[in-house]
């Protein structure tokens, strides 16, 4: 029903290393950096509170000094570490943007950032201040890399986390989160057979729904439905909140015509993380295939949020613009989408189509040729054999 | 305790009669459908040669045409075959094509081999288009092949000759397979001329296996190269010229199957849409000199919503939404949208497979044939399709046929289970006609299934609704009417239109006079044809309930 491809987009068990990563920046506040103000006993009150867990007592205390001292980094750093641990990554995340905008080249302060933005499924703007810190700080790579990882997955960036994950197979191999999150980037990558090995490894250390579910998204891409389908259920059986696994199930259900069944395990996939990228993908496409166009745009808009500037859904979106009587608009979505991806076969058919409602029958022709020339030649590439 | 009971059946009673007060509108009769095919003797039964070993054609077998070879007043039937593979030849008697005699008693005669239509010298036969080509009153045939195509001359003495060779209508290229046909006269100078949907080049020698851990499934058509289809003009004399190069036919490569014929534009010229398989459709708007221009993208029908080209199957074009322009229908796979494609003003044409709920009540269905028909005579056209899977390694392989209701032009509803039993049978089901076969003036249907006799379906046309069937003949027309446009007016005010045309879904060729339903009106204030010469016919005050046979006047 959809050809956009997606993958597992976020993995349940981040390793156990990465987990406490998160735990201590979070917590901790950097005392170690304090400015040597000793007359500033409201900071020291604050810190206190907070390393004796008093949190709420903590973000008041940083609060009230941030009042008279607005510019101090320290405190508004950990104040964003305390809003953090509270849970309440969206001030968090504007009081660690306002520190920064004091101390840009800060790695730790970006290195919590990242992390909040991660932990709101932000994963682009998550792996951007993680690639800054590392950048800064290149002793933060080994902490960051499999968070990387994670979030390069969920934005289908599989080559670069393969990139990142390959040169650790050797010492990380056999650790359950890493292997989830390497076979992951193997499989959304294409390359099946070493996804294969990694699935294996998995399931040596015994039955698990991380291995199901890669096993499952391999013989989904490779249209061996029956054996996709028992894996997926079977991952979901053994863990009913893996991240991802809904999702995969709703694209096997949706490929068999079952598109209610696949509404249902989309929707379920959507309420354990409302941004999920495949889930939000497919079930605007089924809103728009009904016609319902204000739902398909309320899901594509949170597709792109999950995954900024995507090429499928912004061709989506301008399908919308086109579907509800704005060609014009659709016009300049597509122009700007080519403009970027200029392989994209389908969006100048598309655009072929707008011109021509434009009356604009020279530009037609001129984008009906391309998107035939590039039909071809990926039709030629696609060598081999493959069931529909 | 007697008095109580009493007491508590009329309260479940009245409580009853509120809900039927209060809810939804009582469903109305509908017609349903029953198999007579057993009541006749005959051995056809599609027979594709599928012995373990999945040769590509073999998914496409079993073409149906409905018409009157014998000039009785009551419709026959023809049925294509398959062929014994690699050697692609009829090497026997179950691959033998098959037309069978309507004796007006529900039961048919096989007088095929009387007829000269076994087809023993041909290999695959796919579909299959009737239509009189010379004009002479007689219905001739057209049969698609995996190797050569063959015209049937109709002798008029219920025997037919193969007049391929003199017609020059049997050249394509070497190895092409040819699936599907419509008669259609494309120059309005009163001869049919025909288009041909080509699918590919294959032999069994070339023919690809495909395979997922040693077990063998049919090949995606990707693996096979798409071809031009074919247009040939009827130069009058029996014979026809193969303009598929001048004509603009010849620069689209696809892989045709199902074909439908309309004046989408309006210009009194018929146009033509080619569902392809895996290729983006084609839609060919007559230029009105001899040429086509394909404008598939123009009117938004080349690939879905997303851009995408599926795997279109039949295809169909009438007005179901009686807005007085024709409409679009093609049938694809499972997880895929069928669509249903709206005319806008003859200007191009509008998605609607979402609002009408075809998308939903299509997804669980891999559809092959398929029409607009209005089964139950409301007057709106109803959606069917015959389904099957592709393959036979699915679960739910074997489908069900589907019918999809019209609710008032806006949207669908999916009444297959109220159909009976017959209608509901599973299987690989793949072509399809519809022909009035008792002249009862409900449409009834002929469906042919993989490796089973075909099903003769009747309909129970007991809802009480009035209908007109229109028997078009054509005097500066090609004598078929094929191509005319019919507006009906009802007494109360109502238009319903259809066109004459012979060719819809995949592979088959319908009952060519035109059906109008009319629901419970019994008058009809007027006919308006239009026939392709031009010339614009009106009848006043027709009676409803009978077939009409029309002549064009002479202007």
């Amino acid at each position: 029903m959809t050809t956009l491809t997606s993958f597992p987009s976020q993995p349940l068990s981040i390793p156990a290393t990465t987990l406490c990563l998160i735990v201590c920046l979070l917590a901790s506040p950097l005392g170690g950096q304090q400015p040597a103000a000793s007359s500033d006993t409201l900071l020291q009150h604050a810190i206190a509170l907070h390393q004796a867990g008093d949190l709420d007592g903590a973000i008041r205390a940083y609060r009230e000094y941030l009042a008279a001292e607005p510019d101090s980094v320290q405190a508004r750093s950990n104040l964003g570490a305390a809003l953090a641990r509270t849970g309440r990554y969206d001030e968090a995340i504007a009081e660690y943007d306002r520190a920064l905008r004091k101390s840009p080249d800060n790695p730790a302060l970006l290195l919590n950032l990242g992390l909040a933005y991660y932990k709101t499924g932000h994963h682009a703007e998550a792996a951007a201040r993680f690639e800054r810190a590392v950048s800064l700080s290149p002793q933060f790579k080994e902490q960051v890399t499999l968070l990387l990882a994670v979030c390069y997955n969920n934005l289908g960036r599989y080559k670069e986390s393969v990139s990142l994950l390959a040169s650790l197979e050797k010492d990380k191999a056999g650790d359950p989160g890493f292997d989830y999150i390497y076979g992951t980037a193997l499989i959304g990558d294409g390359q099946d057979a070493a996804g294969t090995a990694v699935i294996n490894r998995i399931l040596s250390r015994g039955d698990s729904a991380e291995a199901r579910l890669l096993r499952g998204t391999l013989e989904l891409s490779a249209h061996d439905r029956d054996n996709a389908r028992a894996d997926l259920e079977k991952a979901i059986a053994l863990n009913a909140r893996l991240a991802g696994a809904h999702a995969r199930l709703g694209e096997l259900l949706l490929s068999q015509g079952e598109s209610e069944r696949a509404r249902a395990a989309f929707a379920q996939e959507l309420a354990l993380d409302p941004g999920e990228f495949t889930s939000n993908l497919n079930m605007g496409v089924l809103a728009k295939e009904d016609q319902d166009y204000v739902e398909a745009r309320r899901y594509f808009e949170r597709a792109l949020r999950a995954r900024p500037n995507d090429p499928g859904i912004r061709y989506q979106l301008a399908n919308v613009d086109l579907a509800t009587g704005n060609p014009e608009q659709a016009r300049q979505a597509l122009e700007a989408l080519l403009a970027e991806s200029p392989d994209f076969a389908e969006a100048h058919a598309t655009l072929a189509t707008v011109y021509y409602r434009l009356h604009r029958s020279a530009d037609g022709d001129r984008e009906r040729a391309v998107s035939e020339k590039l039909m071809d030649r990926r039709d030629a590439l696609q060598t081999g054999a493959k069931s529909r | 305790m007697r008095r109580w009971w009493a007491a508590a059946v009329l309260c479940l009673a009245g409580h009853a009669l509120w809900v039927a007060a209060g809810g939804a509108q009582p469903e109305p009769r509908r017609p349903h459908f029953t198999d007579i095919a057993p009541k006749s003797t005959f051995a056809y039964r599609t027979d594709n040669n599928f012995t373990g070993r999945k040769y590509f054609p073999q998914t496409m077998c079993g073409g149906v045409a409905a018409f009157d070879f014998d000039n009785d007043g009551r419709m026959d039937l023809f049925f294509t075959n398959g062929a014994k593979l690699p050697e692609l030849q009829k090497t026997d008697a179950r691959f033998y094509n098959c037309l069978l005699r309507n004796r007006g008693d529900g039961t048919f005669e096989d007088v095929t081999a009387r007829a000269g239509l076994l087809g023993k010298d041909l290999g695959f036969s796919f579909g299959v288009a009737a239509g009189d080509y010379d004009n002479d009153g007689y219905e001739d045939l057209f049969v698609c092949n995996a190797g050569r195509n063959t015209l049937y001359h109709n002798n008029g003495d219920g025997t037919f000759t193969d007049v391929t060779e003199r017609s020059g209508i049997g050249t394509k290229p070497k190895d092409v397979l040819s699936v599907a046909a419509a008669w259609f006269d494309y120059d309005n100078d009163g001869l049919l001329d025909l288009i041909v949907s080509n699918y590919t080049v294959w032999t069994p020698q070339t023919d690809k296996i495909c395979a997922v851990n040693g077990q063998e499934y049919y090949c995606h058509p990707k693996v096979y190269p798409s071809v031009a289809h074919r247009l040939y003009h009827n130069l009058g004399n029996g014979r026809f010229e193969d303009v598929t190069d001048s004509s603009g036919f010849g620069k689209e490569l696809g892989k045709g199957m199902g074909v439908a014929i309309a004046d989408f534009n309006g210009d009194g010229y018929m146009d033509v849409f080619v569902a392809n398989d895996t290729v983006r459709n084609f839609l060919f708007i007559n230029q009105k000199n001899g040429t086509f221009k394909e404008a598939g993208y123009e009117w938004g029908v080349a690939y879905d919503e997303n851009g995408n080209a599926h795997s279109s199957m039949g295809a169909d074009a009438k007005d179901y939404d009686n807005d007085g322009w024709p409409d679009l229908f093609y049938n694809n796979l499972k997880g895929q949208i069928w669509g249903l494609f709206r005319n806008i003003g003859g200007k191009y044409m509008n998605y609607a497979s979402g609002m009408s709920r075809v998308s939903r009540l299509s997804a669980h269905s891999s559809g092959w044939s398929n029409g607009f028909i209005d089964y139950n005579n409301d007057g709106w056209k109803d959606l069917y399709s015959s389904n099957g899977d592709i393959d036979n390694m699915g679960q739910i392989s074997r489908q069900p046929d589907t019918m999809f209701e019209n609710v008032d032009g806006k949207e669908f509803r999916d009444v297959s289970a109220q159909l009976g039993p017959d209608f509901n049978h599973a299987g690989f089901q793949r072509g399809s006609a519809f022909v009035d076969l008792n002249n009862d003036g409900f449409m009834d249907l002929v469906v042919t299934s993989l490796d089973e006799k075909p099903r003769i379906m009747i309909n129970s046309a007991d809802n009480g609704n009035h209908w007109l069937l229109v028997n078009t003949i054509g005097r500066r027309s090609n004598r078929d009417g094929i191509g005319a446009s019919l507006k009906l007016t009802t007494a109360s005010g109502r238009t319903l239109y259809n066109h004459v045309t012979t060719s819809d879904g995949f592979m088959s060729s319908s009952d060519k006079r035109v059906h109008f339903g009319l629901g419970t009106e019994k008058a009809i204030e007027s006919l308006e044809i239009r026939w392709p010469s031009g010339i614009v016919q009106n009848l006043k005050k027709v009676k409803a309930d009978q077939i009409l046979t029309v002549t064009e006047p002479e202007r």
